[in-house]
């Protein structure tokens, strides 16, 4: 078969213009969904898309397809140019990526790469097994994919990136708990003890209470401050957010404005993450710091905001797939910087009275320019009594600006879990936020919905 | 594309399938979209291949492949026998028993939304982006979308349908900011615009540039706009969030999958039980819900759902009382009653899901002004802007684009950030009036997420402005 990077460089060959460029993505994964302890949808995909870019003067059309045979990619080709044609002069477009020098990164493992069926519902039944008595929720997916970017301005990069996750959901009528681990490679995740580690926090939520709204301290747990985080940066870093004045970071570049135990960076060459070493326009990955010490530095870009924001500012590598293209550069490998805690008990006893969070659930962002987000906890919200996890409580719904979360946090665990944040729409493109679990003084209850379980 | 169809569900017979379906799909969409009166995006994509679903001793697999021919047909069927057989543990799994049907469906259209040259479709989206400008709005956006579908289903009960669907959309945005306050007003609906199973007519019947102004006018009044307070008290949704309300609070709480379980680890669940149909009462008396996939320009209207089932109208709720689920084959018969009817694939790489058709808050009676004229004081809230709710469907919170101070029935002040929330079963059961059927509006979405991995389901909702009794408004953040 045609390796991804030779596709590439057949669209481009193909085009008709003065310029262009081809990213290729293929995916190979399997995906054994569970539910009630039983596997109920199995799926396995297996594609090829081609975006091709085609540039004629200072015009550009995009066209993409999953034909990729000679035929296929003249058609492609054309309408690509077609597209091109119809659009109108854009003067500020941005120069195709030409060749440079990409970091060596991880994220290829031989061992995920080769599971196959009967390896996805191996590991699933594993995890069925590992929740005991308690119905048990979820998933095992692993999955290859690869990612072609070639440029007639001479860039042409080729990555291919494993991904393995386990996620559980123990739950019966009143309990749930949840659990999951994420890496490129399957040797680091333990489908069984992901689904142990749901059970166990299932069985002590049963008999939950209700909580009055109101101001709490709070521990959340990596799972949550690895969604939060996520929902917030989708704004909040984005270089394109901040021209268009919906980013927190308006306005507040250099200055402090969260606790100074906070530093994220995005950084997608830490092999801890799911490493990646190019964008998807081409251009190199590099470790882009946001806050450090509390004090907000930046933000990410990709080639276009970069341009548009004008001076020395040029692209940070996130560019993002072409799928999510329309939002402008994103970060996709969130990390916040551990803390001194030595575990979570730690934090809780940092907390004293509050509420811990496992999960959170169908976020809405209320308002961008002040970080204003709202949700839901589930499967796993605690009181915290006397420095001590106490009794369990219904689902709560918190109303937070994220920035006054963030401003006073008595503390971050040691240890950083990489969390799944894909949902793994469209093309496969596996991507997690590695944070530690932290403590709040600060974070909005404003209502109580049902009990956890299901 | 029918040849091979039945070659993919002939290789999962013989492979040991007890059953088997083969779709093939063909795709291309398109998308226009223009920001700051450039052009920001025109993508033009086609996509097609062959999914495959088997049930091999009670055990469902599934497995797609990009190729149509009869390598990919029979890989697929190959590959989703194999994924099946290796199940974890034992299945029993009964289908409602389906009459094979031989059959074929055209979305009505007058001219077909692909065949519009791209340029036409950036000049409508320039020239409504033209007509927003002010000089306190910052960005702009406009977009139109276009899509055409061929759809073959082949399953070895004898069913064989071609299906040959188009749908197109659009909408304008304007977002104001003046460096510490940043507003958005967008036309005809949020989340990507509205869009419908229907012809170009459609995109140009819904006057992007006539509306233009007065997105971008609210936009800038918005600015300067009082915070809505905090009150419990009268709301009135205008049509397009009701439409929203409809599909978070009633449309996914009734898919009967997601009360059986099977999405509890993502989507999440209900607050129903398969033992509350024809007896759980869900509102109000004027409260009446329709899942119907033959409305004429709905997204979720066709001849045959994905596993075969003739397009049939619905109930789900009556009166204030739910009287209907949206189904599945599986689904239907592990409840003892119906036949399916609401299985869609995001495409051909996608297992079927139960999923919403069209689904509508029928209409009452009056116009929006009638709905005012009764509110001595209160909200009236237009548009969505963000939303979220439980994983059981129960407690959510919406907010508005912009809202309205209603004072002694008529419309006041103009608000902003206004948020509002409730409990599903509460809230429906404070309505107290909907609007007639001059002011029911037919909405088309297409980001219903759903699935793992994930799937995009295009919906459509029909509703009505719709009047809601001691509401909670606003929510101060911590």
């Amino acid at each position: 078969m045609t390796s991804a990077i030779d596709l590439a460089e057949r669209a481009v060959a193909a085009a008709e213009g003065d310029g262009a460029e081809a990213v290729v993505q293929t995916e190979h994964s399997g995906f054994a969904r569970f539910a009630g302890s039983e596997v109920h949808q199995p799926t396995l995909i297996e594609n090829v898309s081609v975006f091709l870019r085609v540039i004629r003067g200072n015009r550009v059309g995009t066209a993409a397809a999953n034909l990729v045979d000679d035929e296929g990619l003249r058609e492609l080709a054309l309408r690509a140019g077609e597209a091109a044609e119809a659009s109108p002069e854009d003067p500020d477009l941005p120069a195709l990526a030409d060749a440079s020098q990409l970091p060596d990164v991880d994220g290829n493992d031989g061992e995920t790469a080769a599971l196959g069926p009967a390896d996805q519902a191996r590991l699933a039944a594993e995890a069925i097994a590992g929740a005991g008595d308690i119905p048990v929720y979820g998933f095992f997916t692993s999955g290859t994919a690869t990612v072609a970017v070639v440029t007639s301005a001479g860039f042409a990069g080729e990555q291919t990136s494993t991904d393995a996750v386990a996620l559980a959901l123990a739950a019966t009528d009143g309990a749930s708990g949840y659990a999951e681990q994420t890496s490129w490679a399957v040797r680091d995740v333990d489908p069984a003890a992901v689904a142990r580690e749901a059970a166990e926090l299932a069985g002590r939520t049963a008999n939950a209470d209700e909580l009055a709204p109101g101001t709490y301290r709070a521990v959340l747990g990596p799972y949550a401050v690895g969604e939060l985080l996520q929902y917030f940066a989708f704004d909040t870093f984005s270089g394109l957010a901040l021209l268009e004045e919906r980013s927190f970071l308006g306005g507040k570049l250099g200055e402090r404005h969260f606790d100074e135990k906070v530093s994220i960076a995005d950084d997608a060459l830490d092999p801890r993450g799911l490493p990646k070493g190019f964008d998807f326009e081409g251009v190199p990955k590099q470790r882009v710091p946001l806050v450090e010490n509390g004090v907000l530095r930046g933000a990410v870009w990709d080639s276009a905001s970069a341009k548009r924001a004008g001076g020395s500012q040029r692209s940070t590598g996130h560019a993002a797939p072409p799928a999510f293209r329309r939002w402008g550069p994103l970060p996709f490998a969130l990390a916040l910087a551990r803390g001194e805690a030595e575990s979570v008990d730690e934090l809780v006893e940092l907390v004293g009275d509050g509420v811990y969070i496992t999960r959170l659930h169908y976020l809405g962002i209320v308002e961008p320019r002040q970080g204003i987000l709202t949700g839901m906890t589930r499967d796993g919200t605690f009181r915290i009594r006397d420095g001590k996890l106490a009794e369990p409580l219904v689902n709560l719904r918190f109303t937070v600006a994220v920035p006054e979360v963030l401003a006073d946090v008595p503390g971050l665990t040691r240890e950083t879990t990489l969390t799944n944040q894909a949902a793994f729409y469209d093309e496969r493109f596996a991507y997690g936020a590695l944070v530690p679990a932290l403590a709040t003084a600060r974070f909005g209850v404003t209502g109580n919905g049902g009990p956890p379980g299901i | 594309m029918r040849a091979l169809c039945e070659e993919a569900v002939a290789a999962a017979l013989a492979g040991g399938a007890s059953y088997a379906d083969a779709r093939a799909v063909v795709r291309r969409s398109q998308l226009v979209a223009t920001k700051n009166r450039r052009v920001d995006q025109v993508d033009d994509i086609e996509s097609e291949g062959i999914g495959v679903r088997v049930l091999v001793d009670g055990a469902w697999g599934f497995a797609c492949d990009r190729r149509l021919n009869e390598t990919g047909a029979r890989n697929a069927a190959e590959r989703a026998t194999s994924f099946a057989k290796a199940a974890p543990g034992k299945h029993e799994r009964a289908l409602a028993p389906v009459e094979p049907v031989q059959g074929d469906y055209r979305t009505p259209r007058e001219q077909d939304p692909i065949d519009i040259p791209l340029g036409d479709k950036i000049a409508l989206c320039l020239t409504a982006e033209e007509a927003a400008q002010n000089s306190a709005v910052k960005v702009t956006t406009a977009f139109v979308r276009a899509m055409r579908e061929r759809k073959v289903l082949v399953s070895s009960e004898g069913t064989a349908i071609d299906q040959d669907l188009v749908e197109c959309g659009g909408g304008i945005e304007a977002t104001a900011a003046d460096g510490e306050i940043s507003q958005i007003r967008s036309y005809p609906s949020q989340h990507g615009g509205s869009s419908a199973g229907a012809g170009w007519e459609y995109v140009l019947g819904l006057g992007l540039e006539r509306e233009a102004p007065r997105i971008g006018e609210q936009a800038a009044a918005l600015l300067s706009a009082p915070i809505c307070p905090p009150a419990t008290t009268t709301v009135v949704l205008d049509s397009d969030q009701v439409a929203l309300q409809v599909h978070e609070s009633t449309g996914h709480p009734t898919e009967l999958d997601r009360i059986y379980g099977t999405e509890a680890a993502y989507a999440g669940t209900s607050f129903l039980h398969a033992g509350d149909l024809g007896s759980l009462r869900y509102g109000s008396e004027l409260m009446n819900i329709t899942a119907d996939p033959t409305t004429p320009g709905g997204l979720g209207t066709f001849g045959y759902d994905d596993e075969g089932v003739p397009a049939a109208r619905t109930p789900i709720v009556e009166a204030g009382v739910l009287t209907g689920f949206l189904t599945s084959r599986e689904t239907a018969a592990k409840l003892g009653n119906g036949g399916g009817g609401s299985m869609r694939a995001d495409g051909w790489s996608r297992m079927p899901l139960v999923r919403m058709t069209n689904l509508h808050l029928e209409p009452g009676e009056g116009t929006l002004d009638d709905l005012l004229a009764d509110v001595d004081d209160g909200i009236y809230l237009e548009t969505n802007k963000s939303w979220s709710i439980d994983d059981k469907r129960l407690n959510f919170q919406f907010g508005t684009q912009v809202a309205w101070e209603i004072k002694h029935g008529k419309r006041g002040r103009m608000l902003r950030d206004a948020t509002y929330t409730g409990v599903t079963p509460v809230f429906w059961g404070s309505l107290d009036a909907v609007g007639g059927p001059e002011t029911w509006v037919l909405y088309g979405l297409t980001n219903c997420g759903k699935g793992q991995p994930g799937q995009h389901a295009h919906v459509s909702h029909g509703a009505a402005p719709a009047r809601f009794r001691n509401v909670q408004v606003g929510v101060a953040p911590s």
